[in-house]
């Protein structure tokens, strides 16, 4: 059997997560921390594709990306294709599980005692260094728990992948789709494995959160 | 060290409006809770803002509200124990201690981080994290850490109020000691008068968010400025009399139908008008009760002598406090009682107070302080 949309999951999945983690974590230090006009408006923005359907998410991206698209021309013109690559994929995959991170990273930012901040301050370090070495530690479970959650999404992302990057085999077909085209096609036992070997990986992947939830200072 | 600071901040119900200063000496804010004490430090510290004002320590301007002078917290260098200490909980002790160090070297920081532990007797909790330590252990690592960088002056934000009352005793004692050991001006804050009283050599009396008096510690326990002072500081017997004559020596006033001498300050020279009012305190353990079997009482000693009767009294293990109503018409001065008189133990058995109720009193003129009106 083909094993290529396992590959294709696992590096959009991961690439994906670090797109995710690299963005999402000063979006929800911002948001955990800072009080600035419309700030509500972009806690609305950062949870709505969560609740949207992925296939009216992953139209809008389309428009977005596509040639005649806003992003897209600027791309056009540097000589980047997106619309229909792999590289689509992470984007799906990006939009589709950066809201589980940030609120994940939020509520673990905001549990931080502000009083631990304020002392690192007192001792002279810099409001930079006090971030890596005090809040983003104390907040570290939440943030894993957010990047597992995150990669879990991507892995499992179908709708939005579906319409930006189509479910071209040995090109774009993660597994989620390859699982989908194998059904239509009644090759059942293969959607079995590839099934089977989804569901362990995020099984144990979820696992491990459960793990870090109980690991304590 | 000198520190000169001048404040000014609103806040939703309350209004921090306060100017003081210090100089190389532990300084102890005191004053009931929501009073502004730990605001202040927070503005000290750079932590708050104030709207205006002024903060000056050796010579650095902090803070200049007028010329929008704002020293970041972690360039302005002081030391800041926080209420229940703030300890880094993913960090063990020598980390904890060695977090402010990181413009040293390596080997500068280690050495001095091992020094710090040592000097704390802290050095076989190295490698023990905030939450295995007790209470008493974890106010020393917080210690630690803010003294580590030698800063010039170091904040305390009620260092022994996490601590159970025993301990407490013994930690304030210790605290006193270690802020003397390391010669670091420190500024206290307080609700405790005792803790202000040992602590501080110079306190700073606060109350809804303004000073009410800065004064060398004796001189706050036995010249409050004011009635309100007074009450603050819990002085007891606090009364109310109608002057009589007041010279710069002398002060006679009536009280509960009794004329009364009391010592006044030349310093001071306060000299309230005849038949105005007057506010004054007596301390319970200075009321003198005058034995029965030792003859007729020399008038050349006892002054200010006045009859009354034990109506109460109260248990405090090492000493009573007797509740005593005077032998004159009127209402009492403090509902049921005129004065709280406190004694020892022993003399509350060899005076057998439990069964003879009677007393005669005295009062030396030295131990009536006057309150000048505020």
């Amino acid at each position: 059997m083909d094993f290529f949309p396992l590959w294709l999951s696992l590096k959009v999945s991961v690439t994906a997560t670090i797109l995710t983690v690299a963005t999402g974590l000063p979006l929800a230090w911002v948001l955990a921390l800072k009080r600035f006009p419309g700030r509500d408006l972009a806690e609305a923005l950062v949870v709505l594709p969560l609740v949207l359907p992925p296939t009216v998410l992953g139209y809008y991206l389309l428009v977005l990306i596509s040639r005649q698209g806003a992003i897209g021309r600027v791309l056009d013109a540097a000589g980047i294709e997106l619309a229909f690559t792999w590289r689509a994929a992470v984007l799906a995959a990006w939009v589709g599980s950066s809201a589980l991170f940030i609120k994940a990273a939020q509520a673990g930012f905001e549990s931080v005692d502000r009083r631990l901040e304020q002392a690192a301050l007192t001792l002279g370090r810099s409001p930079w260094s006090v971030f890596w070495s005090v809040t983003l530690p104390l907040a570290s479970r939440a943030v894993m728990a957010g990047t597992v959650l995150a990669f879990c999404r991507a892995l499992g992302d179908f709708g939005i992948t579906l319409m930006v990057a189509g479910s071209i085999p040995g090109l774009t077909q993660t597994t989620p789709l390859a699982i989908y085209d194998l059904v239509q096609s009644n090759r059942m036992a293969e959607a079995n494995t590839l099934s089977l070997i989804a569901v362990a990986t995020v099984a144990l992947l979820l696992m491990g959160i459960g793990r870090l939830a109980r690991l304590r200072f | 060290m000198a520190l000169s600071l001048e404040v000014r901040k609103a806040l939703p119900g309350f209004t921090l409006d306060v100017a003081w200063e210090a100089g190389d000496e532990v300084v102890t804010l005191f004053g009931p809770s929501g009073a502004g004490k730990t605001l202040t430090l927070q503005c000290l510290a750079g932590l708050v803002r104030p709207d205006a004002g002024r903060i000056v320590v050796n010579g650095t301007v902090f803070f200049d509200g007028a010329r929008g002078v704002d020293v970041p917290t972690q360039r302005r260098r002081l030391g800041y124990v926080f209420q229940g200490y703030a300890l880094f909980p993913h960090l063990n002790v020598r980390d904890n201690v060695a977090y402010g160090l990181r413009h040293l070297i390596a080997s500068a920081r280690r050495e001095r981080t091992r020094e710090v532990l040592e000097r704390l007797g802290l050095a076989d909790l190295a490698s023990r994290r905030p939450r295995e330590l007790s209470g008493g252990q974890q106010q020393r690592v917080a210690l630690g850490r803010a003294l580590a960088p030698d800063p010039a002056l170091i904040l305390l934000d009620e260092p022994l109020s996490a601590l159970d009352l025993p301990l407490r005793q013994a930690l304030r004692d210790d605290l006193r000691a270690v802020l003397a050991e390391w010669r670091t001006a420190a500024v206290l804050v307080t609700h405790d008068f005792t803790e202000a009283y040992r602590l501080g050599d110079r306190i700073v009396v606060y109350e809804a968010g303004r000073v009410i008096q800065t004064a060398p510690r004796a001189e706050l326990l036995w010249q409050p400025a004011s009635e309100r002072v007074a009450g603050i500081v819990g002085i007891r017997n606090v009364l109310h009399g109608t002057v009589l004559k007041a010279t710069p020596d002398r002060i006679q006033f009536s009280w509960r139908g009794q004329l009364l001498e009391a010592v006044n300050s030349p310093s001071r020279s306060y000299l309230p008008a005849p038949d105005s009012a007057l506010a004054f305190f007596i301390r319970p353990e200075y009321v003198r009760l005058i034995r029965k079997d030792r003859g007729s009482p020399d008038p050349g000693h006892h002054m200010n002598l006045m009859q009354g009767r034990v109506v109460g009294e109260a248990d405090f293990g090492t000493t009573w406090t007797l509740y005593v109503r005077l032998d004159a018409p009127g209402a009492p001065a403090q509902g049921e009682y005129d004065l709280e008189i406190e004694v020892p133990r022993l003399v509350y058995e060899i005076l057998d107070l439990a069964r003879d109720r009677q007393w005669q009193l005295s009062i030396h003129r030295g131990s009536i302080h006057v309150l000048p009106s505020s």
